[in-house]
């Protein structure tokens, strides 16, 4: 069953990847250049949603929370390392395989480049990334354990300033006025 | 519709603006990501990548696929992830296929891409970047980014001010391409 639910989530993600066109390059790279921010935008509405969603919830039922744990300097690390691979690519690990199979012919570069990547991790994971993500790791933290207050309360709040900041900012930096 | 020949309909109104498709795709997707983790857990794509590396090894050279600590870590494709990662597949391809688009045009991302050869390289590496990046972060872009700071987890916070850190200066430093 839970492989049912998880097929389609992926398929309901990926249908809105490709409809707000997240799956695009070019759109990435516009978003990265800070030309037009309407993916940064998609993702923190998404975000913001859903972290005031799943506390609320939480309240009434059981939810399968998984918080990855934070090793400051491997997680910082692996975000700089992809961020680089992002700017390049102008794909993430999800979008790529959402552009395979909407037919993009570079789509596939990236999904090879993916399954290299993790190839030579496995080869350099015990010697090099092992030791260092055993440096600064504080656990399984969530920002409500650093502030010592609800978790809800931390959701509603950082929510509103979310809703607050994607409302106020504009989304095309461009001086062409259009959307 | 009296008006209609003397004036010309506003292509863009300028009152009461529809509901931007960020917004609207951002909305859904919080929902779907909230779904998620009411169902089974939250999103994750960029472990299928070790794990799809982790099966063929098995078959082609078992003794080292035994052998390597991350693989073994990783285990089976038999997760609900992969079923996430497929639906992806399968999201993009009915997204345009419903939408009926064409299928899309190769985008030149940078500057520096001046051919499709040029543009498949760039995805390649970007492609290599990402999932060995996220994998030493334990995350990517829906891990990470959007399960992990809708859960309100440090870890996806720092995770994702890597991210745009090197993100956004590699896209600046590579510049808008042909397209």
């Amino acid at each position: 069953m839970t492989g049912l639910y998880a097929l389609l989530v992926g398929v309901a993600m990926g249908v809105l990847i490709q409809r707000v066109r997240a799956s695009s390059p070019g759109v990435i790279a516009q978003n990265l250049r800070l030309e037009n921010i309407s993916i940064i935008k998609f993702m923190a509405t998404t975000i913001a949603v859903g972290m005031v969603l799943v506390y609320l919830l939480n309240l009434a039922v059981p939810m399968h929370f998984d918080i990855k744990p934070t090793y400051v300097v491997g997680v910082l690390v692996g975000g700089l390392v992809f961020g680089v691979g992002f700017g390049i690519g102008g794909y993430c690990p999800g979008t790529c395989v959402v552009g395979l199979g909407e037919g993009r012919k570079d789509a596939i570069w990236a999904v090879l480049g993916g399954v290299v990547g993790a190839l030579v991790f496995t080869l350099v994971y015990a010697t090099i990334i092992a030791p260092m993500n055993t440096l600064m790791d504080l656990g399984k933290i969530t920002l409500a354990d650093v502030l010592h207050l609800p978790a809800v309360v931390v959701a509603l709040v950082l929510g509103a300033i979310f809703a607050v900041v994607i409302t106020l900012l504009p989304t095309n930096f461009t001086s062409k006025k259009a959307f | 519709m009296a008006f209609s020949t003397t004036q010309a309909l506003p292509v863009v109104s300028t009152g009461s603006t529809p509901i931007p498709p960020w917004a609207k795709f951002g909305i859904l997707f919080g929902l779907v990501s909230a779904a998620s983790i009411l169902l089974w857990g939250p999103i994750g794509v960029s472990g299928t990548y070790p794990r799809f590396v982790g099966a063929v090894l098995r078959v082609v050279s078992p003794a080292y696929a035994s052998a390597n600590p991350y693989l073994v870590k990783m285990g089976s494709l038999l997760k609900p992830e992969t079923y996430l990662v497929v639906g992806l597949l399968i999201g993009g391809f009915l997204a345009a296929l419903l939408n009926r688009e064409q299928k899309p045009a190769l985008e030149m991302v940078h500057s520096g891409e001046k051919s499709s050869g040029a543009r498949y390289r760039d995805a390649f590496i970007g492609g290599v970047l990402i999932v060995f990046g996220a994998r030493i972060a334990g995350g990517c872009t829906s891990g990470h980014i959007i399960s992990g700071i809708t859960q309100l987890s440090v870890s996806g916070m720092i995770f994702g001010a890597g991210v745009f850190a090197t993100g956004i200066g590699t896209a600046k430093l590579l510049k808008k391409g042909g397209n």
